[in-house]
């Protein structure tokens, strides 16, 4: 068989190459061991909660033992996805009753977080809350107060700050490797309705919050919350101002909250993020990229590539990296445990996480609660990054400019 | 009005055509239905290393692995179809299937010395909803009711949408109908036989029924200058019968697109209908050019004279 340049490479040179990607190993927590799982219950069973409740069934350390949904048909929808669970109608019924439970997880519509999550904190549970963590600055404050007061553990859903692609290239962009910092975008396309159907006990209306504008935070808050942590992650900055706006393009069925959008989030030191979020098209998905003079980095959820310019220093791990050829621009694969994959034959093109960003946060919650560590995305990390995407959607609502002081970020 | 909706899952193309009158509660039902798909195919697919599927190839040898219900339903459907057929239908053969070059890699006879295969070797326990392995080596590999089992799924989440009517299709090779189109008495699908200058078969689907098509053609590789087709025989370990058969099943159990998928791969090796399946099931196996398709069951749904909805193809 001919051995191409990567595999000689790292067969005559391994521990040169190893040496240079050590970084990328440790990126993935491994989920604990433990001979008492913990006994956790998921409140709110809507698609987000039934997707969350699919990872779960792949973590030893954790033990479903409640679901909870005011919906009876999504409640047994649950039921039929967690082996064993008692079903409970209200989070109140939950707490009174399942005095077993240790962690909870809140995965009900945003605007419903902030009650269901001061009662779990003040029941003495450990809490992973979704983010947005809440619908307001005052309810996503109080939340991240109450947190703060607590024993217990709180983990917000800001899914990067434990995905193993985004924490290895935070780990390049901290290391310098794009030089000095020149612009960002982000983008959030998928083509849906942001519609969902009703039921006979849930109305239609309820189950479309995400389009009433009372209580909805509109793409900037509901997707842009996530995508705009990403950039207080690498940056360990928060922006001074928003720029928005936003129009129904196609989706003209009566609703109000905009298909359509686009922000500049102005980053100290002038750095500005282009962002754009739609409902009409998927073209290229949702991303993140970071341009320097030296290199961009792309991300995109369960992929991310680094793009080098042609006159930057090439570093002895990009020898038997591998590349993706993207038309005239060729990335090369940032992938956690490459080492690993390489051995085994693995790295190939498209390459990615292994498994999905959720389950790597439920792993990094079960860690953190057996290990009584700190949270991978702090109460704290979810209410700035949850502010950041109110304020958002308030600029893309007003059609205006939205100043970002520091008493907004104050917790 | 007619919506339509499509995704790209398990490696092929789900598309549905929902009927009713309000198109933004059809296309809500529908992105719902859909994104009940995805979910599947997050669960099952073997390709992916994070599935629950690969959980179980990995750790089912060296421990129980808990499973959601929908899951373990589809691993039941797939026991009762493999005992009925006394090995016939069998999901274990993943490693074969890799051997015999149908899982993106080329023939490996070394790989097919070695394989282990055999649902014998596969524990379900329905108390505590969790499968086993008795013996490592041993995998399961979905891919010939994955897309059938999914139909299902979303055919329950339209309907518990009110979606009353629609007709549901994974790669033209599984079908489901949901209700009636109005004023007829159910959806006409073309069973595609793929042969030159003869009109296709054409099925009526009413109410929850299901059609599963199955023949060698609709994967193929090369092996020694043959042409191989990539339906195997779990008895023997070896590809079945000539690559110009096909077998469809109509299915009205519960389950049904998943069952039709079973049992129409389930037909293609064994080569006749088994007597104990299901009365539900109406199957149709096709022997190649000059020979009519051989048809058991149910047979006065036929009508070969109709223009067809849509064309159904083979997997």
């Amino acid at each position: 068989m001919e051995m191409d340049r990567r595999t000689f490479l790292l067969s005559a040179s391994g521990s040169l190459a190893a040496v240079a990607v050590l970084p990328e190993l440790g990126f993935a927590t491994p989920a604990p061991r433990l001979a008492d799982p913990i006994e956790l219950a998921v409140i709110g069973a809507g698609r987000h909660g039934r997707a969350l409740l699919d990872e779960l069934q792949k973590i030893e350390a954790f033990k479903i033992v409640a679901v909870c949904d005011t919906d009876p048909a999504r409640l047994g929808g649950a039921q039929r996805r967690a082996a064993g669970a008692e079903g409970f109608a209200t989070h109140k019924e939950l707490l009174d009753k399942a005095k077993s439970v240790k962690a909870v997880i809140i995965a009900t519509p945003t605007h419903l977080h902030k009650d269901i999550a001061l009662d779990c904190i003040s029941a003495g549970k450990h809490v992973f809350c979704e983010a947005p963590i809440a619908h307001t600055i005052e309810d996503a404050k109080a939340i991240a107060k109450a947190a703060a007061k607590a024993s217990t553990l709180f983990q917000s859903g800001l899914y990067a700050r434990s995905n193993p692609v985004y924490k290895l290239a935070r780990s390049f962009f901290r290391s310098d490797s794009v030089r000095d910092l020149i612009t960002l975008r982000a983008q959030n396309f998928k083509k849906q309705t942001w519609r969902y159907p009703g039921s006979e006990a849930t109305k239609e209306k309820d189950a479309n919050w995400r389009l009433d504008p009372a209580v909805s935070i509109g793409l900037a808050g509901e997707l842009g919350t996530h995508q705009f942590d990403v950039f207080n992650y690498y940056l360990g900055k928060y922006p001074e101002a928003i720029w928005g706006t936003g129009s129904i393009r196609v989706l003209n069925d009566g609703r109000e909250v905009a298909d359509t959008i686009h922000c500049d989030v102005h980053y100290p030191d002038k750095a500005i993020l282009t962002y754009a979020a739609t409902l009409c098209n998927s073209y290229d998905g949702r991303y993140e990229v970071l341009y320097g003079s030296n290199a961009a980095i792309k991300l995109a959820w369960t992929h991310g590539w680094m793009f080098k310019e042609s006159d930057a220093p090439t570093q002895g791990w990009e020898v038997y990296a591998n590349r993706q050829q993207f038309h005239n621009d060729e990335g090369i694969t940032l992938i956690a445990d490459a080492t690993k994959l390489a051995s085994q034959g693995k790295l190939k093109d498209g390459v990615g996480l292994p498994y999905t960003p959720q389950y790597y946060a439920l792993v990094d919650f079960a860690a953190s609660i057996a290990d009584s560590k700190p949270a991978a995305s702090t109460a704290d990390d979810g209410a700035k990054a949850t502010i950041m995407g109110i304020l958002a959607n308030q600029a893309v609502v007003g059609k205006k400019d939205v100043r970002i002081t520091e008493d907004l970020l104050k917790i | 009005m007619i919506v339509r909706l499509a995704t790209d899952a398990m490696r092929t193309r789900f598309e549905f055509a929902l009927c009713g009158e309000h198109e933004a509660a059809l296309r809500a039902a529908g992105e719902a239905a859909l994104a009940e798909i995805e979910a599947a195919e997050q669960r099952l697919s073997a390709f992916m290393p994070g599935s629950l599927v690969s959980l179980i190839n990995r750790e089912a040898h060296a421990r129980p692995i808990s499973l959601d219900a929908d899951t373990f339903d589809l691993l039941s459907l797939a026991e009762r179809v493999w005992r009925i057929t006394r090995g016939a239908f069998d999901i274990t053969i993943g490693p074969l299937m890799r051997a015999w070059g149908f899982r993106d890699q080329p023939v490996d006879a070394a790989a097919l010395a070695r394989a282990e295969w055999g649902f014998s070797h596969v524990q379900l326990d329905p108390i505590a909803r969790t499968i086993a392995f008795t013996r490592s080596g041993v995998s399961i590999d979905l891919g010939a009711i994955g897309k059938g089992h999914a139909l299902d799924l979303a055919g329950r989440v339209l309907r518990e949408a009110g979606v009353t009517r629609g007709l549901l299709h994974a790669g033209t090779s599984s079908v489901l109908a949901l209700g009636t189109p109005i004023g007829e008495p159910g959806w006409r699908v073309a069973v595609a036989v793929g042969r030159e200058g003869e009109a296709s078969p054409v099925v009526t689907l009413s109410t929850g029924a299901a059609l599963g098509v199955s023949a060698p053609r609709g994967r193929t590789t090369t092996h020694e200058g043959r042409v191989i087709g990539h339906i195997l025989d779990p008895r023997t370990g070896t590809p079945t019968i000539a690559a110009n058969t096909a077998a469809a099943i109509i299915s009205c159990v519960p389950d049904a697109a998943a069952a039709a998928d079973a049992w129409s791969t389930a037909l293609l090796v064994l080569g006749e209908h088994p007597l104990e399946a299901p009365d539900e099931l109406t199957s149709m196996l096709d022997d190649g050019p000059g020979r009519s398709p051989r048809w058991r069951r149910q047979a006065n749904t036929l009508n070969a004279t109709t223009p067809p909805f849509a064309t159904a193809g083979a997997h």
